[in-house]
């Protein structure tokens, strides 16, 4: 004789209980997982973003005073603590053409929260999500120089002989901070 | 009759584990994924430091290779020394990298050259362009200046050397002695002499090629030259030459340029502001005394001091013998440019 006995409302709801269960527990793995992919990729973006902002400064600070015509252009034409402008002679035509990638700026913006690179009137944006970016300028003998709001005037730019950049950023959905300083040399000057 | 009981089989334990084992897996392999790009990455950072560092290493030590003088015209002929030739530009380098020169853009003054620099490090590498020119200061700064590595136990009476310039306390210190000797050579001789010599407000001892003398000398000849100095202290004083030895036997005094092809051997008192200049050496013998406010360049055989000497730093002395005949300079970087 077989069994036909089915299955009870008692019997449902306890199946049903069990899965939720299962459910709930795999979902809740799924979500840990993702939010641990996203993080980490978005902290891998923040160090790539920050590494290459500093790497661009490094280029630009480098060749900042390139003069082979010996033309006498300034390596540093404008100095502030928010913001630097380096000029460099790369075509050695006697002139720093400031459209052109001869004259680059580095501005920092509070407001945008924001590291930008100008060349001329374009602005490439390094950095986002900045929450603390600031310019510190040296001299002959390391000492760093005191710069005001409106920045350095011409004789003061001529001695700086090494600039530093500060850089903090705060991606979203991160809240470790991701920080780089970078002190380059000028090589310019003799 | 025997009863069948039908066991049930079946469930969703076994799926449910499944599938959660296959979501961790790929989270797991996403989170792999991102680490291996980013290692990858920072070897590449690594290798790309490497290399430039390697790069701006190789042209400091092209710097410093090169001799001092007054234009780069020699150093573009090459190492034939002949313009025109296949080897024009060519620049000795450390290994792992290489060197040509030419000429920049603009005007032939200042005197200066344009350097490319190719360097290779750790599977990375790195091109760069350099201008070099001449130090504004001319000579090196250092108050003796020799054509070969110090004879330990040169200095047997007294040399008594002050870094300091009078007439420009905020100038910086110079050097006691500048040699084509390592530092490590020049710091050990100098602490070997022991109490002979004596030491105030220099800087560490420099390493320097040889001064080059007979530039100097064809420069001088061409300027013209005069038997008779001014005395000491007399700025910018004068030039002379002595051919062959000189051999100081009653007090003397003279102030600008002194050249001397030979030995300039002193057996009594020599008083000079300026720059002397013995290819041959100085040799201040017992009883004599030296005294120079400005430079002394001592070419082979150096210095020996059985006398006293007391040598001073003077900048103005130095400079005023530059207004005179221009003098040798070192070479120094005046920009870069990364090219790749």
């Amino acid at each position: 004789m077989m069994n036909e006995r089915g299955i009870g409302i008692v019997e449902l709801l306890v199946g049903t209980l069990l899965a939720l269960l299962v459910l709930g527990a795999l979902t809740a793995a799924v979500a840990v997982g993702a939010r641990l992919v996203v993080a980490g990729g978005a902290r891998g973006e923040a160090e790539d973003t920050a590494q290459l902002a500093v790497e661009a400064f490094t280029f630009d600070g480098r060749r900042a005073g390139y003069d082979p015509s010996a033309a006498g252009i300034e390596a540093i034409v404008q100095a502030r603590p928010d913001g630097v402008t380096f000029g460099a002679d790369l075509d050695g035509d006697g002139v720093v053409d400031a459209t052109s990638e001869e004259q680059t700026a580095y501005a920092c913006s509070a407001a945008n929260q924001r590291l930008s690179r100008i060349i001329g009137r374009q602005s490439l944006p390094l950095a986002d999500g900045v929450t603390a970016c600031a310019l510190r300028f040296f001299d002959t003998t390391g000492t760093a120089m005191a710069v005001p709001a409106a920045g350095l005037g011409t004789a003061d730019r001529a001695r700086i002989r090494a600039v530093a950049l500060d850089l903090t950023l705060v991606p979203t959905a991160l809240h470790g901070a991701t920080a780089r300083t970078v002190l380059v040399a000028l090589r310019s000057g003799g | 009759m025997r009863r069948h009981r039908r066991s049930q089989h079946g469930g969703t334990a076994l799926p449910a584990a499944l599938v959660a084992l296959v979501v961790a897996a790929s989270f797991a392999a996403a989170l792999a994924d991102l680490a291996r790009t980013e290692v990858i990455l920072a070897r590449y950072r690594q290798v790309a430091a490497a290399a430039l560092a390697a790069a701006d290493a190789c042209l400091a030590a092209v710097v410093a290779a090169m001799p001092p003088g007054w234009d780069f015209d020699p150093l573009l002929a090459g190492p034939d020394g002949v313009t025109g030739t296949g080897d024009d530009g060519m620049l000795g380098a450390p290994a792992g990298c290489t060197a040509t020169a030419r000429r920049p853009p603009g005007a032939a003054t200042p005197a200066r050259v344009a350097v490319t620099v190719d360097a290779n490090a750790a599977g990375g590498r790195r091109r760069l362009d350099a201008i070099i020119g001449r130090t504004r200061p001319p000579g090196v700064p250092a108050i003796v200046w020799l054509g070969g590595s110090p004879t330990a136990g040169a200095v047997r009476g007294t040399l008594d050397v002050d870094g300091s310039d009078a007439a420009d306390p905020s100038a910086a210190p110079s050097a006691m002695v500048a040699a084509p000797s390592d530092p490590l050579t020049l710091d050990a001789w100098l602490a070997g002499e022991g109490a002979h010599v004596t030491t105030h407000s220099t800087s560490p001892p420099l390493t320097a090629p040889s001064p080059p003398f007979s530039g100097l000398l064809a420069r001088l000849t061409a300027a013209g030259e005069v038997t008779t100095l001014p005395p000491a202290g007399t700025l910018p004083g004068g030039l002379a030459r002595a051919h062959g030895d000189l051999v100081v036997d009653t007090p003397l005094s003279g102030a600008g340029l002194l050249f001397v092809d030979g030995v300039l051997d002193i057996r009594s008192s020599f008083d000079f502001t300026g720059v002397v200049v013995a290819v041959g050496g100085v040799r201040v013998q017992a009883g004599g005394s030296l005294t120079v406010a400005g430079a002394v360049w001592a070419g082979t055989g150096a210095l020996t001091i059985d006398g006293v000497a007391w040598l001073r730093a003077s900048r103005t002395a130095v400079e005023g013998v530059d207004g005179l005949l221009p003098l040798p300079r070192r070479p120094v970087l005046l920009g870069v440019k990364d090219l790749a």
